[in-house]
């Protein structure tokens, strides 16, 4: 062991603490050839001393028995304290239930605010799809139709030029929402058909008589004669149509589905 | 009662068992005291500190982490802070030059030595006490804590907050800066050499 080693274990040697027995031997043995080293070692072995020394003489040395009575006093302060507290939270609500509780107001307010909002705007849509619904709507079956209908679904476009009655906002799938939906059959509920378009002056009086809807294939080109518009690309496709067919045989309108 | 450790009783005192308390303030005030008196050389300080411990402890108690270390440490640590806070604010460090009562030295001599033995003995712990009062505080709490305290290096580096290595360096440093101070006073020959290797190693 050189001096440099042993300097870092003189202070564990002199205070007596645990160490490896052998660098034990090794640190003494040292001090025993070298004077400068022992001398290091007599220092920390005074100091050692002196301090333990003087940890034996402040070992007696405790706080004032006043100080257990002050903390006991404020325990028993504090424990009562918290007891009123306890109590009187028991009785009255806490100051800060009254935020919690214009807060849970305010919340409410919000909710049942959306709520309203979003009701009367469903309620604003409505008598939009009410009057899309007095429309005339097509029907798979013609039996089930009474005459006055038939006779409204002819008579209105004769009010309006046909080229701006018969226009692509009024082409709607056939309305899922109608209740007697379900009853119609699937290739009606996946149509897209255009209101009748009369085929003749004729009065709507002699429709009064009934007819019959019959579903006909026609030419593509054939919209183009209805003022419909005709998609060039599929100019040589086929379009089905609904023929309304008075009781005297005669066409009186037509109505396009896609 | 008395069996129970201090976790148990820390627990009781939570809730409102005034006997834990006193178990706990009498298992525990000692070493608190010491280090604090220690740490300020005051006995009015030692007091306040002993108090202001126990008192957070009963506001703060559920702070303590058992799995982080022991009551005592945790104590010890909460006394440190304060025992910082006490000497910054009053720039009470080391009150040496001061003959009030309260800073007189409070050892007392042993009866069973002989007057020259009990005087030499008694001049000599309160060098040290001074030499102790007189080092930086991060050197100080240290050997106040593992020399004059036996708290082990893990509990101190618990306490102070810093790793074993730290501690181990800082008692270096602050038991070489201890014989720096008392050497004059206790006569050791000082050689040479010596002040050539403290100079290397403690610089």
């Amino acid at each position: 062991m050189n001096c440099q080693r042993f300097e870092s274990v003189v202070s564990e040697l002199a205070r007596g603490r645990m160490m490896a027995a052998e660098q034990r031997d090794e640190a003494l043995a040292h001090s025993d050839e070298c004077d400068d080293c022992a001398g290091r070692l007599r220092d920390e072995e005074m100091l050692t001393r002196g301090l333990q020394s003087l940890a034996a003489e402040m070992e007696p040395l405790e706080a004032p028995r006043a100080v257990e009575a002050k903390l006991l006093e404020a325990f028993r302060a504090s424990r009562v304290v918290t007891e009123e507290k306890s109590a009187f939270i028991r009785v009255n609500p806490r100051p800060n239930s009254r935020y919690w509780a214009a807060a849970i107001a305010a919340m409410l307010l919000i909710a049942i605010s959306i709520v309203v909002f979003s009701w009367s705007k469903r309620t604003s849509d409505e008598p939009r799809h009410a009057v899309k619904q007095e429309e005339p709507q097509p029907k798979p079956e013609i039996n089930n139709k009474s005459n006055e209908q038939l006779v409204q679904d002819v008579e209105k476009p004769a009010v309006d030029p046909l080229p701006q009655r018969v226009t692509p906002k009024r082409v709607r799938p056939v309305s899922s929402r109608r209740p007697d939906s379900a009853q119609v059959a699937n290739h009606v509920t996946k149509e897209i058909a255009t209101d009748f378009i009369p085929l003749s002056y004729m009065s709507a009086a002699s429709l009064q008589e009934g007819g019959q809807i019959v579903r006909v294939q026609l030419p593509r080109s054939a919209l183009a004669n209805f003022g419909l518009p005709v998609n060039m690309d599929r100019y040589n496709e086929k379009v089905k149509a609904d023929v309304l067919v008075g009781v005297d045989g005669t066409a009186r309108a037509i109505r396009f589905v896609q | 009662m008395s069996e129970l450790n201090d976790n148990e009783l820390l627990r009781l005192m939570l809730a409102g068992d005034e006997e834990a308390l006193a178990l706990l303030y009498r298992r525990r005030q000692g070493a608190i005291y010491r280090f604090a008196l220690h740490m300020s050389g005051s006995r009015s300080i030692a007091e306040d500190v002993t108090q202001e411990v126990f008192l957070f402890l009963m506001r703060e108690g559920h702070v303590f982490d058992p799995s982080k270390g022991t009551v005592g440490a945790f104590l010890l640590g909460v006394a440190r802070n304060h025992v910082l806070r006490r000497l910054r604010a009053e720039h009470h460090l080391a009150p040496l030059g001061d003959d009030s009562d309260d800073d007189a030295p409070f050892l007392e001599a042993s009866a069973d030595m002989c007057p020259l033995e009990d005087l030499t003995r008694a001049e000599t712990i309160e060098s040290v006490r001074k030499a102790v009062l007189s080092l930086p505080a991060k050197y100080r709490e240290v050997v106040v804590l593992c020399e004059l305290q036996d708290v082990s290096y893990g509990e101190t580096a618990e306490i102070l907050g810093c790793a074993i290595g730290t501690i181990r360096s800082r008692l270096h440093r602050a038991r070489a800066l201890l014989l720096v101070k008392l050497k004059p006073a206790t006569g050791v020959e000082e050689t040479s050499s010596t002040t050539v290797k403290s100079a290397r190693c403690f610089a």
